[in-house]
């Protein structure tokens, strides 16, 4: 138990380095948000349960003296009960808000402006090929601007696979047939890994991309030119 | 099909061949030895429950090493980034990763427990037997068949390789169209239908042979959760059976359900996968409620409660399935409908969680093995279980969902809740199997050893999750960050395998040392207590009669022995046949015969198998015993 | 014992049967929830060029009798009276095998017309719900053959007769029930 508990404090300390924790949108914000506050109360729910237990393990042993005592059952107590119910329930209500507020924003996608930058992403075994709307195309990384909202429209060659930058946003599947869109605003320019996250095949380890993001001057010269 | 040429057959292959025919050989050679052919003759045409379920235990305990091996080969391939350990990159790792989950959960988890129900729950409700004996006798043979199917498909180099969920489109014909994933379809089909037959027996068994006076609110709580899980598996497998139906006409005969439409799979899989997972853990929950209740010498906290949870949590657990689906887009609605029902199922646990460790409260707690199995459940799978909610929040799983955050928290709740119950399960059992107890000090070797390589593996891996890894590749590279938790996941792995050579080694000792031990070697307090080590055929004549819960306890608490009752009704009627292991092979004959698109030995092998129905149909057990009433 | 042993180890069967029927169900209501899903298809066949109302109409007729004829049987294993039990038998047998032929004439029929199972989802749908149905059928008339060769042979105990044939019943009228659940859901809302 111990050990666990210095392990965790370990990587706790380390825990705004990893990148899911350490967003640079503000739709990463609202997931790391909510990731925090249910971390939080799963650790209410662990520290109750670990003391309860090691308060009982510790206390209740058959020693020598108590071998043949033969301890008084008890069938149950309707308070103790309804306590354990009623917490938990609370718990869960307090979750379940900003989880429903919050998957219902992330649906609903901003008011778009002439400015926003659409992106056709294509997927197939095992590439990703991103279409910009004047034509330019590139493979395996995708330019995008700072303080601009984008908008990737994600569509399948073959397979399932998903599309993830794990610093930006969380996952979208791509689906053959079907397109599903993913959006947000790049808060901070740098490198992020874009990642393939569904099963796909042979080379699904391999199935990255990078994400490069720019300054908007800088992107706007990227895409005339060339 | 093209056979590979020799030089074309990956070393790993031929490594299997080798190992399996060095075995063999050994085991050959041992059982000539030891004159066990008949003893193996016995076995292979019982219909005793306790027989049965021994061997289900057997076979799962093997394959629990065949698939722990896949394991290792996982954690060596990951252990440093850009490695390339042996052959496991690309494909090879993914049939590796396919074959460790499916044999894990359909080959391993569900057969253990499948076992411990045909050795405990008939003793635990005063049955001389399961209902159906020749029909348990069937189901054995057709998980087994089942898991010999599924097993051939890597000596033939062709294990499957779309993942133990085998999504579609990639698991359909476009996009691997070899053997492969023939096999999963037809090893999953035919030990499906013994799982499915099973489940039907328990119910029978357990709603028509109680004892007398053994009313539904006094029966054990292993018991209990056995009769829940069987219903469970009857809606939930049908449901399997009819995707992966649909997927053979996808494979086979040119449809295109699932190539148009790969959500409608997903759905019809999740139907079937998230009950699966409470099929998983229901009868785990069954075991620590009784061996808790056992070794703190009370009767369980909240009996009713307890029953009430198990109940509840079986019907949340069918209208949760799509929160394995929050990111193909189901839209707003859909995604929080499923997250708070997800939630729900919570609270039904904290009630099992908080009764279990009130029933130690106050009581007088001895620490033997399965106990010890038993706590090391509570703090573990409580962990799996809040890392579930935390994946319930829909807009926080668009982060965790398809990374290694997942893969820690179901292994959290599938080792550090089933598996650790079927530990606690076998120790606690193990007498009433074969007579004999097994070694305390290697059993906790075997539990300390276990516990901490299991944190050790799977605790790094929430936070690998979290730092963007992705579940199933097989590669990362040096940027990535990962490389820590990866290295000490898979010191804790080999943590893990070490500690199951203590079970083998304990498993020779015994059976070299020890002598049996007497009916009642834990004092007991339910009635598979009260008959003799290994248990008997028709343990219960004279049939006792129950007035309370835990009857046996109660019994020797005020010095008496049970009353007896007159019995009833007639025994379940127990044959000697080969009839249902010939089936089997026939079955696995017709499957090999689809797998491979041979369809003069599809027609002969299904026509064996319909000349098999026939022939059953004309030998009835039941003639004799129907005609000596006839005659009375 | 209160009760005699072929009374307890009928109940015991029966209600696996009915269990087992569930399962049945189950499979069958993931088929019909796929046809509904596929169909009409966006592109190729539509159903309601595909059906025949006739052989719908003939093949009903037959199968949906044969349950009522099966009847004549049950009463007849009350009292044992042989008569009615060869009669009901025979009749359902016989009523089953002409829906078996209707059957395969329709899928032969559709197949010859170009609508193979491979044209699109919708005909996919149709051919595996229909098809696991009349199979089921063929499984029913297998079934009814060996239990008229029980009887002729009358080598069974009596009561073990009847058992194995008011199981039989249970199916059969399982497998009309679904045909009724065919009826309305695959053909109707495309015939009229
Ligand atoms: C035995 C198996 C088992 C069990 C019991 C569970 C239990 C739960 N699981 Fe898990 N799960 C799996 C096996 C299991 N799971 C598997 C195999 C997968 C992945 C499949 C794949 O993709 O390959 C998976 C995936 C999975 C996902 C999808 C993740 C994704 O792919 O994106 C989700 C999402 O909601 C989830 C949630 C839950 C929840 C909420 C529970 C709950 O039942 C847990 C309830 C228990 C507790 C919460 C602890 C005790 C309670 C208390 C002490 C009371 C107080 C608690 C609170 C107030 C929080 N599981
Ligand atoms: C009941 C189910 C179950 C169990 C018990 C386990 C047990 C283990 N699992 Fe498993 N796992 C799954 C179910 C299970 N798993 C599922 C469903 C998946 C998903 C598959 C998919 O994505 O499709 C998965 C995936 C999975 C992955 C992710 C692969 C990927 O996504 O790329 C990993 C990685 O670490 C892993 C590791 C382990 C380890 C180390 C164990 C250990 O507990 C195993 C310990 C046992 C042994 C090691 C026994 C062997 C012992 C010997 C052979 C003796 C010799 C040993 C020595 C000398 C050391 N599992
Ligand atoms: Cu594409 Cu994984
Ligand atoms: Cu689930």
């Amino acid at each position: 138990m111990k050990r666990l508990f210095i392990m965790l404090g370990l990587v706790l300390l380390s825990g705004c380095s990893l990148r899911v924790l350490d967003p640079k949108t503000s739709t990463g914000q609202d997931q790391a948000n909510l990731i925090y506050l249910s971390f939080g109360i799963m650790m209410v729910v662990l520290v109750v349960v670990f003391v309860l237990f090691a308060l009982f393990v510790t206390k209740y042993r058959e020693t020598e003296s108590n071998q043949n005592v033969i301890p008084e059952d008890s069938a149950g107590d309707r308070r103790l009960e309804i306590t354990w119910t009623v917490i938990p329930v609370i718990l869960l209500t307090i979750l379940a808000i900003p989880t429903v507020q919050i998957t219902y924003d992330l649906a609903s996608t901003d008011a778009e402006s002439e400015e926003t930058v659409h992106i056709d992403v294509v997927a197939e075994q095992f590439n990703w090929n991103f279409n910009y709307e004047n034509g330019k195309a590139t493979e395996n990384e995708v330019i995008i601007p700072k303080g601009q909202e984008v908008v990737f429209h994600l569509e399948s060659a073959d397979v399932v696979h998903s599309f993830w930058i794990p610093q930006l946003s969380g996952k979208t599947d791509v689906i053959p047939g079907e397109e599903l869109v993913q959006s947000f605003t790049p808060q901070e320019t740098g490198t992020y890994q874009g990642k393939c996250a569904e099963f796909c095949g042979s080379l699904h380890a391999v199935m990255r991309f990078e994400t490069k993001v720019v300054e908007q001057d800088e992107f706007e010269d990227w895409l005339d030119n060339e | 099909m093209q056979l590979p040429l020799v030089g074309d057959i990956p070393s790993d292959v031929i490594a299997a061949w080798v190992l399996s025919a060095v075995m063999g050989v050994v085991l050959f050679i041992f059982v000539m030895k030891k004159r066990k052919w008949p003893l193996i003759w016995e076995y292979m045409t019982t219909t005793h429950h306790r027989k049965i379920g021994t061997m289900y235990i057997l076979v799962s305990i093997i394959f629990f090493f065949r698939a722990g091996m896949d394991a290792l080969f996982i954690r060596m391939q990951l252990a440093v980034p850009n490695n390339d350990f042996w052959v496991f990159q690309g494909d090879k790792y993914n049939e590796v990763f396919t074959t460790h989950g499916t044999m894990m959960i359909f080959f391993v988890a569900m057969p253990f427990l499948i076992g411990l129900m045909n050795v405990a729950v008939p003793l635990q409700i005063g049955a001389n037997d399961l209902a159906f004996p020749y029909l348990n006798a069937v189901s054995f043979w057709l998980f087994l068949a089942g898991g010999l199917i599924f097993n051939m498909s890597f000596f033939m180099n062709a294990a499957p390789n779309a993942g133990w969920t085998a999504y579609t489109p990639l698991s359909t014909d476009g996009f691997t169209s070899g053997p492969n994933n023939n096999y999963y379809i037809f090893g999953l089909q035919v030990s499906g239908l013994g799982t499915i037959m099973t489940a039907i027996n328990m119910i029978v068994t357990i709603m028509r042979l109680r004892a007398p006076g053994l009313k539904m609110t006094r029966m054990p709580l292993f018991s209990w959760s056995t009769l829940i899980t069987s219903l469970l598996i009857l809606v939930a497998f049908p449901v399997l059976t009819t995707a992966l139906f649909l997927l053979t006409f996808d494979r086979y005969y040119g449809t295109s359900f699932f190539v148009d439409d790969p959500v409608y799979y997903q759905h019809l899989f999740w139907i079937f996968g998230h009950p699966e997972v409470y099929i998983l853990i229901l009868p785990a929950f069954g075991i620590f409620s009784d061996v808790i209740s056992n070794f703190a010498k009370k009767r369980v906290f909240g009996y009713t409660s307890m029953v009430i949870a198990i109940a509840i949590i079986g019907l949340l657990g069918f209208m949760v399935w799509a929160h394995h689906m929050f990111t193909v887009g189901l839209g707003a609605m859909a995604n929080t409908f499923f997250a708070i029902t997800t939630m729900m199922i919570a609270v039904p646990t904290g009630i099992k969680v908080f009764n279990w460790l009130f029933t130690i409260r106050r009581g007088v707690m001895r620490v033997t093995t399965p106990m010890l199995f038993s706590l090391g459940f509570i703090p573990t799978f409580v962990m799996g279980g809040v890392t579930g909610v935390m994946l319930a929040v829909a807009a926080a799983d668009y982060q965790y969902h398809d990374s290694y955050f997942v893969v820690a928290h179901f292994h959290y709740t599938m080792v550090g809740g089933t598996i650790l119950g079927v530990f606690a399960g076998i120790y606690y059992w193990y007498p009433k199997m074969t007579g004999k107890l097994l070694d305390e000090k290697l059993g906790k070797w075997h539990f300390w050893l276990f516990v901490i390589g299991f944190h050790l593996t799977f605790l790094p891996q929430h936070f690998a999750g979290l730092n963007g890894m992705p579940r199933r590749v097989f590669t990362y590279t040096t940027e990535d960050n990962v490389f820590g938790f990866n290295v000490i996941s898979t010191a804790g792995a080999f943590l893990m395998g070490i500690s199951m050579l203590f079970v083998i080694w304990n498993i020779y000792k015994t059976h070299k040392k020890t002598d049996n031990v007497g009916p009642d070697p834990w004092k007991g307090r339910t009635l598979e207590w009260t008959v003799a080590s290994p248990a008997p055929e028709h343990p219960f004549e004279p049939m006792p009669k129950v007035t309370s819960i835990d009857p046996y306890w109660y019994g020797k608490k005020d010095n008496r022995e049970l009353e007896v009752a007159e019995s009833p009704r007639p025994s379940p009627i127990a044959v000697k046949t080969a009839q249902p292991i010939l089936l089997a092979g026939t079955l696995m004959v017709l499957s090999i015969g689809f797998v491979y698109h041979w369809i003069w030995m599809q027609v002969m092998a299904g026509a064996g198998a319909l000349l098999f129905l026939i022939w059953r149909f004309f030998t009835d057990e039941r003639i004799e015993a129907y005609r000596k009433e006839e005659e009375r | 014992m209160s009760q005699s042993t072929s009374e307890a180890l009928f109940k015991d069967k029966r209600l696996g049967f009915f269990l087992y029927l569930g399962v049945e169900a189950t499979m069958f209501a993931t088929l019909f929830a796929t046809y509904i899903i596929y169909t009409p298809a966006p592109e190729g066949p539509a159903p309601e060029s595909v059906y025949e109302a006739r052989t719908v109409i003939l093949a009903s007729i037959f199968l949906l009798s044969s349950s009522g004829t099966l009847l004549v049987a049950e009463s007849g294993l009350k009292d044992w009276t042989l008569w009615k039990i060869w009669t009901g038998i025979g009749i359902t047998f016989l009523f089953g095998a002409i829906f078996m032929g209707l059957e395969v004439h329709e899928f032969y029929k559709y197949a010859h017309e170009g609508y193979t199972i491979g044209a699109n989802n919708f005909l996919g749908s149709f051919y595996v719900l229909v098809g696991l149905h009349a199979s089921h059928v063929l499984f029913g008339l297998c079934w009814m053959s060996l239990l008229m060769v029980q009887l002729k042979k009358n080598a069974i105990p009596r009561a073990l007769f009847i058992e194995k044939h008011k199981i039989f019943n249970y199916y059969w009228h399982f497998v009309d029930v679904i045909w009724v659940l065919i009826i309305i859901i695959v053909y109707t809302p495309f015939l009229i």
